[in-house]
């Protein structure tokens, strides 16, 4: 296999010891290849191991076999190059909004102060929050939460954006305006994301390509070339267009399989 | 608008909206209802005033040790002991409990000589500090740092765990380093519940100052309830109590208006 992915997946499983001593098999070998700039969805049934696997490639959880590479170099821990979003509200409520996005920044010393400063309101000005900057986060709406965590994690300059069901916990509007918002920042930031979700709309909505895993132990059961079919440049409008809901179809026909073959196993 | 009443009626309400000047006047009620029943069962005459001193007694008392018998200073002294073995235990416990919450080396370490010392009774440990340390302050204040130490650090540490994993993971995935994280993030984080824990804390100082001074002492609050106690002066041992009162009533209310100061995010 080339080395020239920029992630690389390769071979990597997962194991949980349950409180018994018995070995759970929660994510079996698999690899998977993500080029730079690559929007690239994860989806399956609930509780598959989709997240251990984002999770896995963030440095958050250890590989039981196999090793993931970023950009050539073996992950191996948390750290500035893989920036993560997750689905319950993480922005500092002792900070500010703009506060909470100078987070990001803390600890990049390639940088000065006054750079540091720009670059802040810069996402700040990007994720709309600008009228909000001085706002403490118990103020804002969850959706506002969200873009925050969104704006900080960008302001750390990731190599790649990691974001596991960051709308996951939205009302419908909110959630609506998030993908919107968030596929126009990825378009001007050509930032590589991995996003976790189970809401099949979202997932074509955004995706240049879906990974759909089976049920647990996760195998990748297809991987499916989104932006083959659908224009790079979308909007709302899409999920009434022939081919949107034709892959839309393929891949909850592909989850409500396995879901009935996990119910038929209990 | 609410009807007349309302705000009144929502206190017995189950789960009501909160109303905050209502609840203030039923506490101050309270507060004067005892006052007021201790009032007529002392004057009644029906309990030997050697049992319950009228009011009037205990404020003539508390005269009396303000003017004649230097009470300013015992109450200077009995505070100075709490806080320096108050602020001894913070210092230590803080760092140590953070500490214990992210390593499990030091948990393992620590844990069970932290529990074993936790569950002995403070006042047993009165002779065993008289012995090492003698009769100064240093016996006093090492028996309150003993009674205080043990149990702050794990509610510290309990602080510390509670702090939801996705901040300390957002904090790894911008680059902070153990120390950064602890500092930038963690501390930050549990601060408005480290707070309550010292408060806490605090009052039970005020539990083992009493022992200290009542075993060991020649000053402090403690010592005149004790003395006063040892001469049949009830209204002296009455006012003693209501000092101690009072001062915790006071610190922890001065504690908590801090803590709406600071936290306001939380409030």
């Amino acid at each position: 296999m080339a080395n020239s992915s920029f992630i690389r997946i390769a071979q990597v499983a997962k194991e949980f010891t349950a409180p018994d001593g018995s070995i759970i098999p929660v994510v079996e070998p698999l690899s998977i290849d993500v080029q730079e700039g690559e929007f690239v969805v994860f989806v399956g049934p609930s509780g598959c191991g989709k997240t251990t696997v984002m999770r896995m490639v963030g440095g958050l959880e250890t590989t039981s076999a196999g090793d993931i590479y970023l950009n050539g170099k073996r992950v191996e821990g948390p750290n500035r190059d893989k920036g993560m979003v997750f689905q319950s509200y993480s922005s500092f409520p002792w900070l500010t909004v703009l506060g909470n996005i100078r987070f990001g920044l803390k600890y990049r010393d390639d940088i000065s102060a006054d750079e540091k400063e720009r670059i802040a309101r810069h996402y700040l000005d990007l994720v709309g929050l600008t009228p909000f900057a001085d706002y403490t986060i118990n103020r804002i709406s969850g959706g506002m939460r969200q873009r925050v965590a969104i704006a900080r994690t960008l302001a750390a300059n990731p190599l790649v954006l990691l974001m596991d069901e960051p709308f996951g916990a939205l009302d419908a509007l909110s959630r609506e305006r998030l993908q919107i918002q968030l596929m126009d920042l990825r378009r001007a930031e050509r930032k590589t994301v991995i996003f976790v979700t189970h809401d099949v709309d979202e997932a074509v909505l955004l995706a240049d390509r879906i990974i759909v895993f089976s049920a647990r132990p996760a195998r990748v059961l297809a991987d499916i070339a989104v932006s083959a079919t659908l224009p790079e440049k979308r909007s709302l409008d899409i999920l009434d267009i022939p081919e949107f809901r034709k892959i839309r179809r393929d891949v909850l026909a592909l989850i409500r399989n396995e879901e009935t073959r996990m119910e038929a196993a209990e | 608008m609410d009807p007349p009443g309302a705000a009144w009626r929502d206190l017995i309400v189950f789960r009501a909206a909160p109303r905050p000047r209502q609840e203030l006047w039923l506490s101050i009620g309270a507060f004067l209802a005892v006052l007021i029943v201790w009032l007529i069962v002392a004057e009644s005459g029906l309990v030997h005033p050697q049992i319950l001193p009228s009011p009037r007694a205990v404020m003539a008392a508390w005269w009396r040790l303000f003017t004649e018998a230097e009470y300013i200073s015992d109450i200077g002294i009995s505070v100075a002991r709490v806080w320096a073995a108050f602020l001894a235990s913070a210092v230590i416990a803080i760092p140590l409990g953070i500490l214990m919450s992210g390593y499990r080396a030091i948990t393992a370490l620590f844990e069970p000589i932290i529990d074993f010392v936790r569950y002995l009774p403070v006042p047993a440990l009165v002779p065993l500090t008289l012995i090492w340390l003698g009769i100064g302050e240093g016996s006093k204040v090492t028996l309150l740092w003993i009674g205080t130490f043990f149990q702050l650090i794990l509610l510290i540490a309990d602080d510390a765990r509670r702090v939801p994993k996705e901040f300390i993971e957002t904090g790894r995935t911008l680059g902070a380093s153990d120390t950064a994280l602890m500092k930038d993030v963690l501390l930050r984080a549990m601060l408005p519940n480290m707070v309550d824990s010292l408060r806490i804390t605090l009052g039970w100082c005020w539990t083992y100052l009493i022992v200290a001074e009542i075993v060991a002492s020649s000053s402090g609050i403690g010592y005149e309830l004790w003395t006063a106690r040892r001469y049949g002066k009830s209204p002296e041992v009455f006012a003693g109590i209501l000092t101690i009162g009072i001062i915790g009533l006071a610190s922890d209310q001065a504690i908590r208006f801090l803590h709406r100061r600071w936290f306001r995010y939380l409030h």
